[in-house]
């Protein structure tokens, strides 16, 4: 690596971007590959060695540069590779294709057709990223340099313009003018709470105590949103930026990063960042010579949700058990040691130098009225394209599931939306057309956290969903008050009565009266939005908790105990795989005989289910079950 | 001191700011509940029997009494239909893990507030521990000596207060946890205090 | 070190090595030491006591088997306080699991109550006071993970490995758990064995998987 050289002025800044822009060729022909925890999932390591062993074998490492990018959210498709500089994406890419790859279009500049994005629908091929429907609807703000930088050299960040805002800050404004920009542009916070960030900052500044704290919130504990993760991994620099110039506007000169355990690359992510930036001088001591101190310190968290509130953070950060406390004295008057503190989520950290350069007024006009610009949203579920959405504020959930993911998997019938983690609640079809952002969805009952949609079709129970999201609460519980620890356990055992056929008509007045006294009486955020899931799943699908309290029905036929396996006779072609799968030996049979399942045997794992290709296994509820076929019956064979 | 007036209950209280809401209504003679709260350590704020409905700015919301600090102008209302109710399911919840003959505070909380101590043991089947982790004996041994002898361990339906072995020795026989217990857990102190062994809460045999 | 006597008023330089605890000379009051100017006194406590066992200038060479493991990483992260967490999941990573006498060794050389550190390492999910296996299988049960039939491979493992979630097999080869979100939502159901990503996990594949790991 050359001599690095520390930046000392804004001047030396644009001086070293100009350097670095003048030695890439924008002509030269690249490869670019995505690693991070997606599409290593899938296997991208073994596709970025297959290239470098091609390239070597090809005599072509000096003329073609391979690369590492970070995650751009259409997981599902990974391993993505784009060939620059027709920018040509190619997904699903496996060890395999590489050789072709190369000889085709690196050499001879023709597309291998069939690792084109494919629409499931249409047949229809995308060449660039922009034009695979997925991606034309967004907005893509915080995330689209996700693609162009490799996370772990500083030198792609500054060449995109990066650290120039940090620049603007320090030069040519006061803290003062930072923070009314931002009031400007009505930032609020992106970690779910929707606070303006503004005013948080300007609290922070004005309260008495030295020293003062800044902290990232990277504890994304939410299950089934990743947005922080693909950001932290693919584009740390920008979080970093917004953190000093957050640090900056506040008066603080001391920094924490808390990220989760779970995320080894985005810790490896942050750390390499801030290690490079201090080399270049763009963080420590006397930041490009302004005369401003700052220095960071990265926390790894250690498997607890309930970490990542806010106050619960901050005692962690100090050493202690990572509980929450009671925060009627805001964190940003008293937060780590009793030092005013500010603390916001990385997304929100990540916006900060995008205000700072493109002004306040720009971010306003992106959004709604009370929530401007973009927010990433984590699709999925059972929808067609499952990944990261970023679009700007105000988008209706019609056009979220139905134009960017594209619909139902497998043709099914939509029943509900899953939005703002264990928190936020169950939305129901009639609800589609309402506009997402900070305040529409707390009208009917939910609401939109930090970005969380699971997507639902008619094979989901929703007494099963809110049953799994109180017990996850209940896990992640800290137990330290009555309301919280002692009502999610009795709710938890109501529900899985209700769900195993053992309910009992007081049942739901019992789980309202609790519901009430957790979102009134609880100390933290966690017990007071606990009941969401179990409230709305009660206001809006109240058939289906009769069905299994009275009845003993799942009309979705998930909850095991009150579901029977059973082998259709007319479609069963007695192949012996489901006999030879079943765990328990539960299917009769034999070869050339029709199979049927034990009903004594069956412990409803559901293998034959899974494994049978001639749908011939259904699942009954409430229904009486046929008997079963007589010994020695021929299958009825279909066409040769 | 800046001194702010506020109204408990329809009387006029004038404090110094930042006291709790439960100290000023102390010192003018109105009685909130507490389980979790001694004079003289830091508020906690883990029972939340003290909650009391307060207005501010035209919203209102419940708050602990406890924690809650004294402002200017703020309107709180210590019993209602609503705090009484909310009061009296979480005595009922604390009774899951209280168990029925229990002693002290929560007996005498129970029977002012008609909680049925054994309204969800029927749902939750599982042995009574009579302890309802509200920390005081944790609390007051830390005051006591540094290396506290007891302390939490686990989290959330699994948190138990536990004695630790490597600090068994210290255990001052103060009785000063056995003198706050307000269940009564803690029958008697001494060279072998009766808290569970750290060994067997982590094995699983308590 | 100056301490005032509440009930007195007098102050007086305490010279004393009692932590907790000091006799105001002039009411024979106990007077309590403050918890900042007791970590004052700990630390010149333990200062003294290192030098009295070895009475040369340098740091103590080497200090075997446990005491040692804890030592090397408590040197590394400075003897901070605040960064217990830190200090304990570098000891889980190195170590594997957190046998009770490194419990006890980090309170004395990181001077903070034993009642402390117990409660972080049985707060957090990622600490584990019993020896685990050679090779952990951590199954994601997320919502998306979930609602793409995480349970059904979480019944097959336990079936196949006759072991309960949080356990360890008998031969001591997987120890099973469950974590909440690994954030691969787009590729679930998701399990990972050593740090290794295995998405899209289907029932037949399940023991391949676990085969390749001896």
């Amino acid at each position: 690596m050359e001599t690095v050289k520390c930046i000392s002025s804004p001047e030396d800044l644009e001086k070293l971007r100009q350097e670095i822009i003048a030695k890439r060729e924008p002509s030269k022909p690249s490869v670019s590959v995505c690693v991070s925890t997606g599409c290593v999932a899938l296997g991208a390591w073994r596709v970025m060695e297959a290239f470098k062993a091609e390239l070597d074998k090809q005599g072509l490492k000096d003329e073609v540069e391979i690369k590492e990018t970070g995650c751009l959210g259409f997981c599902e498709q990974g391993p993505r590779v784009t060939v620059y500089p027709q920018e040509i994406c190619y997904l699903k890419v496996k060890p395999e294709d590489v050789p072709e790859i190369v000889s085709k279009t690196i050499l001879e500049k023709q597309i291998v057709e069939r690792l084109l994005y494919t629409d499931r629908a249409t047949g229809g091929t995308a060449q660039k990223l922009e034009d695979i429907p997925f991606y034309k609807y967004q907005l893509r703000l915080l995330l689209e340099d996700n693609a162009k930088i490799d996370p772990k050299n500083i030198e792609d960040y500054i060449a995109l313009g990066g650290y120039c805002a940090l620049a603007k800050s320090l030069f040519e404004m006061t803290p003062e003018r930072v923070i009314e920009e931002i009031k400007k542009a009505n930032l609020r916070g992106r970690g779910g709470g929707g606070f303006p960030t503004g005013l948080k900052w300007e609290t922070t500044r004005n309260a008495l105590g030295e020293p003062k704290y800044v902290i990232v919130n990277c504890d994304q504990g939410d299950p089934g949103a990743f947005m922080d993760r693909s950001l932290m991994e693919g584009n740390p620099h920008s979080v970093l930026e917004g953190l000093i110039i957050g640090g900056y506007a506040i008066g603080a000169h001391e920094g924490f990063v808390y990220v989760r355990e779970e995320y080894p690359i985005a810790v490896e992510s942050i750390s390499t960042a801030i290690r490079q930036a201090e080399e270049y001088g763009l963080l420590g001591e006397n930041i490009m010579g302004s005369g401003f101190n700052f220095r960071v310190k990265v926390h790894r968290g250690a498997g607890a949700f309930v970490s990542g509130e806010s106050s619960a953070l901050m005692t962690a950060i100090e050493g202690k058990v990572g509980e929450p406390r009671p925060k009627y004295v805001h964190t940003a008057v008293k937060g780590i040691w009793d030092k005013p503190s500010c603390l916001n989520n990385d997304k929100t950290w990540a916006t900060v130098p995008l205000i700072i350069l493109r002004g306040g007024q720009w971010f306003r006009r992106i959004g709604t009225e009370g929530s401007s610009g973009t927010m990433i949203f984590s699709l999925v579920g059972k929808v067609n394209n499952t990944g990261l959405v970023e679009v700007p504020m105000g988008i209706t959930l019609r056009d979220l599931i139905y134009k960017i993911g594209g619909g139902i998997r497998g043709g099914k019938r939509f029943k509900a939306v899953q939005t703002g983690g264990p928190s936020g609640g169950l939305i129901p079809e009639e609800y589609l057309d309402l506009p997402v952002d900070f305040d529409e969805l707390t009208k009917v009952g939910s609401m939109m956290g930090s970005g969380g949609m699971v997507v639902m079709d008619e094979d989901i129970c929703m007494v099963d969903t809110a049953r799994y999201f109180v017990d996850f609460l209940l896990e992640e519980s800290c137990g330290k008050c009555i309301p919280c620890r002692e009502g999610l356990r009795v709710l938890s055992k109501i529900l899985n009565d209700v769900c195993e056929g053992k309910g009992k008509d007081e049942d739901v007045q019992t789980t309202e009266d609790i519901a009430e006294t957790m979102r009134e009486a609880s100390l933290c955020a966690l017990g007071q939005t606990a009941a969401n899931p179990v409230l709305t799943s009660l206001k809006y699908f109240r058939d289906e908790w009769e069905q299994h309290i009275r009845d003993k029905r799942c009309s979705a036929r998930v909850c095991k105990a009150l579901i029977n396996y059973y082998i259709d006779p007319e479609k069963c072609q007695a192949c012996l795989f489901c006999l030879r799968e079943c765990p328990v030996g539960a299917v009769q049979g034999g070869k050339d005989q029709v199979h049927w399942v034990d009903q004594e045997k069956c412990v409803k794992c559901g293998t034959c289910y899974e494994v049978c290709n001639f749908d011939a296994v259904k699942k009954l509820s409430g229904e009486p079950i046929p008997p079963h076929p007589p010994k020695g019956m021929k299958p009825v064979r279909k066409g040769k | 001191m800046k001194i702010v007036t506020l109204k408990i209950d329809d009387k006029e209280i004038k404090t110094e700011e930042g006291t709790t809401i439960l100290e000023a209504a102390k010192r003018a003679g109105v009685e909130i509940p507490t389980l979790c709260y001694l004079e003289g350590l830091e508020p906690y704020g883990a029972c939340r029997v003290c909650s009391v409905e307060i207005e501010r700015r035209g919203r209102s919301r419940i708050v602990a009494a406890c924690c809650y600090p004294a402002e200017e102008g703020l309107k709180v209302v210590t019993r209602s239909p609503k705090i009484d109710k909310i009061r009296k399911t979480i005595i009922e919840l604390a009774g899951v893990m209280a168990g029925e003959d229990v002693a002290g505070e929560t007996r005498a909380l129970a029977s002012e507030y008609h909680a049925d101590l054994s309204r969800f043991r029927a749902r939750v089947s599982m042995e009574p521990t009579k302890c309802i982790l509200c920390g005081i004996c944790v609390r007051r041994c830390i005051e006591a000596t540094w290396d506290s002898a007891i302390g939490f361990i686990g989290r959330g339906v699994n948190r138990r207060v536990v004695l630790y072995p490597e600090r068994a020795g210290t255990c001052a026989i103060c009785n000063y946890c056995q003198r706050v217990c307000p269940t009564g857990r803690i029958s008697s102190t001494g060279p072998d205090p009766p808290f569970p062994h750290v060994d067997d809460v982590l094995s699983g045999r308590k | 070190m100056e301490l005032e006597c509440q009930h007195c008023n007098y102050k007086w330089d305490y010279l004393g090595d009692n932590e907790y605890y000091a006799t105001c000379p002039r009411c024979r009051y106990k007077v309590k030491i403050p918890k900042d100017k007791a970590s004052v006194l700990r630390r010149k406590k333990l200062d003294q006591e290192l030098k009295r066992r070895f009475p040369m200038e340098k740091r103590p060479g080497k200090l075997f088997g446990i005491a040692g493991i804890v030592n090397k990483v408590m040197e590394d992260y400075l003897y901070d306080e605040s960064m217990l967490i830190q200090i304990l999941l570098r000891l889980q990573r190195n170590f594997g699991w957190l046998p009770r006498e490194m419990l006890s060794e980090v309170s004395k050389q990181l001077v903070v109550p034993v009642s402390q550190v117990y409660q972080v390492a049985t707060f957090y999910k990622a600490f584990s006071i019993a020896p685990r296996g050679r090779h952990l299988v951590r199954v994601c049960m997320g919502t998306s993970c979930k609602v793409r039939g995480a349970p059904i491979v979480l019944d097959n493992l336990q079936r196949l490995m006759n072991v309960e979630r949080g356990e360890t097999t008998p031969d001591n080869r997987f120890s099973l758990e469950t974590v909440n979100c690994l954030g691969c939502c787009a590729l679930g159901p998701m399990m990972t064995v050593d740090g290794e990503y295995h998405g899209g996990v289907k029932l037949p594949n399940v023991k391949n998987i676990l085969s390749k790991y001896g």
